[in-house]
C-alpha cells in the first residue's frame, strides 16, 4: 500500500519556514497517496522558481526544466506516455510572464495533465520583484514607488482559454488544498489550480491574514461557465476559493487519432518497407 | 553545347502553375531512367512576381543546377524577355543562348526575332479544344518540350495521368492536349541535337526535406514538433501527410520554444522526437537546447538555412547558421552537428541523428538548408536496413540508482518515468550524480567541476566512431577545395571542369561540422593552397578551419541568395588559384 512517506524524497526542501509552498507539497503528496497511486506513475514538471523546486522533494519522477517552460514538457510526456500522471507546477511569473502562451494554449488543447501554480504575487527567487498577479501600488524592488499595472486574473484567463477544470486554493487550509488537488488530479482533461501561496519573505502584503480573512468557499455551479466566469471576477472583501468550473470534455489525447488510440511508447516502430518509397518513383 | 544533358527551364509568375509544370518534366526525365536536378527560383509571393523552375536530366549524374540552358518554356511575356537576355540577372543563371528553344504561346508577339530560336505555338488555343482549365496551356508546351527533346510520349501521359491522380476525364483531357503538343511540334519544328540515353533504371523523385522525414520514419521516430518556416516546412509537410501511415504524431505549436520543449518532453518519457525550424525559429529554440543539453535528455533539431539575417530572404539559399547552430545556449556542452551533402544523405543522417541523440544522451543539430530542403533530385537507391540503438536505458531492480553517474564514457543509465523504483530529478540547474541539484547552495566546486568534465567527454566514443571525411577526386589534388552541405554539386563539378584544363583540384566534404574529424587536419597538410567554398559572407566554416587546425586559407563566398554555378564557381578557384 502506497503511504505519504512514500512520496518523501530524500532532499529537504529549501524553502523559507512558513513559506506557502510547503503546504502544497504536503498537499499533493497527500492526493497522490488518497489516491492510491505509485510513485512511479506520477511525473512532476517545473520551470524555475522557489515554487519550480518542488520535484526535487518529491520522490516521483521529477523534470525541473527551464523558467516558463514546463507545460509544452508535461503536455509532450502526456502524449508520449499516457499512462504517466503528469503534474505540471511552478510560480506566477514562471506561468502567467514568461509562459503565458503556454498557458493559454495547453488549456485550449485540453491536455490532459493538472497545472497547479504556486502564486505569491511576486517573484521570490530572484528576490522581490513584481510578478503580473502583483497588486496595483505593490512596492517591490522593481516598482519601487508602487506597481503602475494591474494584476492578471490567472482564473478568467484559464477559462477563457478554455480549460475544463479551473479551481483556487490556498495554502493555508490544507485540507481544501488537498481536496481541489484531488479533484484536479482526477479530471480528464486541462485542470488548472491557482493556489495563494504567501511568501514571508518578500510579499508583505498577501501575507496569510490577508487571505484568512478574505477567502470563503462558497457553493459554486461548476458547469455553468458564465457563473463561473462571474465568480472568478470577484475580488476585494471577499475573495471565492474552491472549483470554479468542471466539465467534462474530449481531451486533446482523445480527439488524436494518433495519441488516442494506443501510447506513442507502446507503439511498435514502423518498419519502412520499398513499396513505403513508391509514392517517389 | 553538351549533347549529353539537357537543361529546361520553367519561367512564369507565381500562380501560373511554374512549379508543377516543372515537376512534371522532372517526373518524366526520372521515369525515363534518367538522373535529375531541379532548382526552385521563387519568391515568398501567392500571386505575380518571377519565378522559375529549372530541371537538368542526364544519363550520367547531375549533381547541381548546371550550367546553361535548352529548352526555355516562357509562361508570360516578362519570363521570355528575361531569360534570353544575355544580361539576365539571376544569380548566375544561363540565359537561352543560340542553340536553345524558347517555347510561348503566339499571343506572344512583340519579342525581338534573333538569337534565340523562338517557337510561337497556339498553346492557348490548342488547350481550349481539350478542356476548361486556363493552365492547360502548361501542359500543351511540356507535350512540345518532349517533342523537342526527343522524349516518349507514353512516359508524359503516365506522368500526367498520376499527376491528375487518375482522375478520368481531368487526367484524359490533359494527356490529349499534351498530344496535340507534342505532335504540333514534330509537324512544325526541328527537334533539339540532345541525345540522352533513357534506362530502365527505377529512380526516386524527391527532396531533401521529403528524404529527412524518411529518413526519420526509418529511424524510429514517432513525434514531429514544429512551427512552419521556410524551408523547413517540407518536412513537416511529408511528415503530417504521413501521420497515419507512419504513426508519427505531428504536432505544430504555439511556437517554436514550445516545439523544442516538447520534443524534449517526449524524448525524455521514452519516445523519439524531433523538432525543426529555420534560423529564426531556430534562434527562439537556444535555451532548450542548452536545457537538453544540461539534462541530457536526448534530442534531434533539424536546422534548414535560408538567406538571413531575421527574416531575411525567406525563399533564398544560404549556408549562414554554422556559427548560430554551433554556438546556441549558454555555457559549454556536447552537441553533435550533422550537415547533410545533398537529398539522399539527408535520409541516412536523419536516421543516424537519433540513434546518435540516444546514445550520446545529447542535442544533435541536423542542418539543411533552402536548396537541398526544397529541391528535387533523384536518388536509386534508399538502404533501409537501419538498426535501432537506443543507447544506456536502465531496467528495473538498480540498487542506489544514479541517473548522471560519473561514468568513464561520460554516458549514464537514462531511467524512463514509470520505470518501477528508480524515481529521481532531472534538472537544468547544476546537479550531482543522483540528479540533485547543487546550485543553489553551493558548496562543493569540485563536484560541479566533475559533473561539467563527466558532460564534456561524451563524444570521445562518437569521435573515434566516425567514418572518414569524404573526399572527391582527391587522392593526387594539389589543391585542396574545402565544401560543406548543398554547395557539394556545385563544387564538384567545378573541379571537373578544372581538371579538364589539367588543374588537379580535389575536394574535402564536411558534412559533420561538430565536432569535427580529426583526419581533417591531415587532408588539409601539404597542399599548395586550401579554398574554402561557402554560401555566406563572412566564412564561417572557414573560420572554424582555421581555428581547429590552425591552417591558412583562402575563401570564395557567395551570398545573394542563389547557389553557386559550376562554371562560374570554376573560374572563382582557378583565379584565386592563379593569384
Ligand atoms: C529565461 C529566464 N529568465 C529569468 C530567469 C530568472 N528567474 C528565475 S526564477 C524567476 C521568477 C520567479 O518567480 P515565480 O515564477 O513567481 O516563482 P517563485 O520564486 O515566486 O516561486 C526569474 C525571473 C531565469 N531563470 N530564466
Ligand atoms: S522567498 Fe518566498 S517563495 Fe521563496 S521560499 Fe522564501 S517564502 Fe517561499
Ligand atoms: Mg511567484
Amino acid at each position: 500500500m502506497v503511504t505519504i512517506a512514500d512520496y518523501r524524497g530524500k532532499v529537504k526542501p529549501d524553502w523559507c519556514p512558513g513559506c506557502g509552498n510547503f503546504a502544497q507539497l504536503s498537499a499533493i503528496s497527500g492526493a497522490l497517496t488518497d489516491l492510491k497511486m505509485d510513485p512511479k506513475d506520477t511525473v512532476v514538471v517545473s520551470g524555475i522558481g522557489c515554487s519550480s523546486n518542488m520535484p526535487e522533494f518529491i520522490n516521483t519522477y521529477g523534470f525541473h526544466g527551464i523558467h516558463g517552460r514546463s507545460l509544452p514538457v508535461a503536455s509532450a510526456i502526456k502524449w508520449a506516455n499516457p499512462k504517466l500522471n503528469v503534474i505540471c507546477y511552478g510560480g506566477d511569473g514562471d506561468g502567467f510572464f514568461e509562459g503565458t502562451q503556454h498557458f493559454f494554449h495547453t488549456a485550449k488543447r485540453n491536455v490532459d495533465i493538472t497545472y497547479i501554480v504556486s502564486d505569491n504575487q511576486i517573484f521570490g527567487l530572484t528576490t522581490g520583484q513584481a510578478s503580473p498577479t502583483s497588486e496595483l501600488g505593490m512596492k517591490t524592488k522593481t516598482t519601487p514607488d508602487g506597481n503602475i499595472e494591474k494584476p492578471m486574473n490567472p482564473l478568467t484567463l484559464a477559462l477563457t482559454a478554455g480549460a475544463t477544470f479551473v479551481a483556487r486554493a490556498f495554502s493555508g487550509d490544507a485540507i481544501h488544498l488537498k481536496e481541489v488537488i484531488k479533484k484536479g488530479i482526477e479530471h480528464r482533461g486541462f485542470s488548472f489550480i491557482d493556489v495563494f501561496s504567501p511568501c514571508v519573505t518578500y510579499n508583505k502584503i498577501n501575507t496569510y491574514d490577508f487571505f484568512r480573512k478574505r477567502v470563503y468557499k462558497p457553493e459554486m455551479d461548476t458547469k455553468n461557465f458564465a457563473k463561473a466566469y462571474e465568480m472568478a471576477l470577484q475580488w476585494g472583501d471577499k475573495i471565492p476559493i474552491g472549483i470554479f468550473y468542471d466539465v467534462q470534455e474530449e481531451s486533446y489525447e482523445d480527439r488524436s487519432p494518433i495519441i488516442g488510440s494506443k501510447s506513442l511508447i507502446d507503439q511498435p516502430l514502423v518498419q519502412l518497407k520499398p513499396e513505403d518509397l513508391a509514392e517517389f518513383l | 553545347m553538351k549533347t549529353d544533358e539537357v537543361v529546361v527551364r520553367v519561367g512564369g509568375a507565381a500562380g501560373d502553375g511554374v512549379q508543377s509544370a516543372g515537376l512534371i518534366i522532372a517526373k518524366v526525365f526520372s521515369r525515363s531512367g534518367l538522373h535529375v536536378n531541379t532548382y526552385n527560383y521563387y519568391q515568398s509571393i501567392i500571386r505575380g512576381g518571377q519565378s522559375w523552375y529549372q530541371v537538368r536530366a542526364s544519363d550520367r549524374p547531375v549533381r547541381s543546377q548546371g550550367d546553361g540552358l535548352n529548352i526555355l518554356l516562357a509562361l508570360n511575356r516578362d519570363a521570355l524577355e528575361r531569360h534570353t537576355n544575355p544580361m539576365i540577372n539571376e544569380g548566375g543563371a544561363s540565359p537561352l543562348g543560340k542553340t536553345g528553344v524558347a517555347i510561348f504561346d503566339s499571343s506572344i508577339t512583340d519579342y525581338k526575332k534573333e538569337d534565340v530560336q523562338y517557337v510561337s505555338m497556339p498553346l492557348g488555343d490548342i488547350a481550349s479544344r481539350h478542356g476548361k482549365n486556363a493552365l492547360m496551356k502548361n501542359t500543351v508546351a511540356i507535350g512540345a518540350t518532349m517533342a523537342a527533346i526527343g522524349m516518349n510520349f507514353d512516359t508524359l501521359a503516365d506522368v500526367i495521368r498520376d499527376q491528375f491522380g487518375n482522375k478520368g476525364e481531368v487526367a484524359e483531357e490533359n494527356v490529349r492536349a499534351a498530344r496535340e503538343g507534342y505532335d504540333y511540334y514534330l509537324a512544325n519544328f526541328k527537334k533539339l541535337g540532345i541525345a540522352l540515353k533513357t534506362s530502365n533504371k527505377k529512380f526516386y523523385l524527391i527532396s531533401g526535406g521529403e528524404a529527412a522525414g524518411l529518413g526519420a520514419v526509418n529511424g524510429g521516430l514517432k513525434m514531429y514538433v514544429g512551427y512552419p518556416m521556410t524551408p523547413a516546412s517540407s518536412i513537416i509537410h511529408f511528415l503530417a501527410s504521413h501521420e497515419e501511415q507512419f504513426g508519427i504524431f505531428v504536432k505544430i505549436p504555439e511556437d517554436e520554444i514550445s516545439a523544442i520543449n516538447m520534443a524534449v518532453g517526449a524524448n525524455y518519457a521514452g519516445v523519439r522526437a524531433m523538432t525543426g525550424s529555420s534560423g529564426g525559429g531556430f534562434s527562439l529554440m537556444v535555451e532548450a537546447l542548452g536545457m537538453a543539453g544540461m539534462m541530457e535528455v536526448p534530442l534531434v533539431v533539424y536546422e534548414a538555412q535560408r538567406a538571413g539575417p531575421s527574416t531575411g530572404l525567406p525563399t533564398k539559399n544560404e549556408q549562414g547558421d554554422l556559427n548560430l547552430v554551433l554556438g546556441a545556449s549558454q555555457g559549454d556542452f556536447q552537441r553533435i552537428v550533422l550537415a547533410p551533402r545533398n537529398v539522399e544523405e539527408a535520409f541516412y543522417f536523419a536516421r543516424e541523428a537519433l540513434n546518435l541523440a540516444e546514445k550520446y544522451q545529447t542535442p544533435v543539430i541536423l542542418m539543411s538548408d533552402l536548396y537541398i530542403a526544397e529541391h528535387y533530385e533523384t536518388v536509386e537507391k534508399f538502404d533501409l536496413n537501419f538498426k535501432i540503438e537506443r543507447g544506456k536505458l536502465a531496467q528495473p531492480g538498480i540498487k542506489d540508482y544514479k541517473r548522471y553517474e560519473y561514468t568513464p564514457d561520460g554516458i549514464s543509465l537514462r531511467a524512463l518515468p514509470g520505470t518501477p523504483g528508480l524515481m529521481h530529478n532531472e534538472d537544468s540547474d547544476e546537479h550531482n550524480e543522483y540528479g540533485d541539484v547543487v546550485s543553489d547552495a553551493i558548496t562543493d566546486p569540485a563536484l560541479r567541476a566533475k559533473s561539467m568534465e563527466k558532460r564534456m567527454r561524451k563524444l570521445s566514443a562518437y569521435i573515434k566512431s566516425m567514418p572518414p571525411t569524404p573526399t572527391y577526386r582527391y587522392e593526387d589534388a594539389e589543391y585542396a577545395i574545402v565544401q560543406w552541405g548543398g554547395t557539394q554539386g556545385a563544387v564538384e563539378e567545378a573541379v571537373d571542369a578544372l581538371r579538364e584544363k589539367g588543374i588537379r583540384a580535389g575536394v574535402v566534404e564536411i558534412n559533420r561540422p561538430y565536432p569535427l574529424n580529426p583526419d581533417i587536419g591531415k587532408l588539409l597538410s601539404g597542399k599548395k593552397k586550401i579554398i574554402v567554398v561557402e554560401g555566406n559572407y563572412s566564412g564561417q566554416m572557414n573560420k572554424l578551419l582555421r581555428s581547429e587546425f590552425l591552417v591558412k586559407t583562402e575563401l570564395i563566398t557567395k551570398y545573394d541568395g542563389e547557389n553557386f554555378y559550376p562554371g562560374a564557381l570554376a573560374e572563382e578557384i582557378e583565379a584565386v588559384i592563379k593569384r
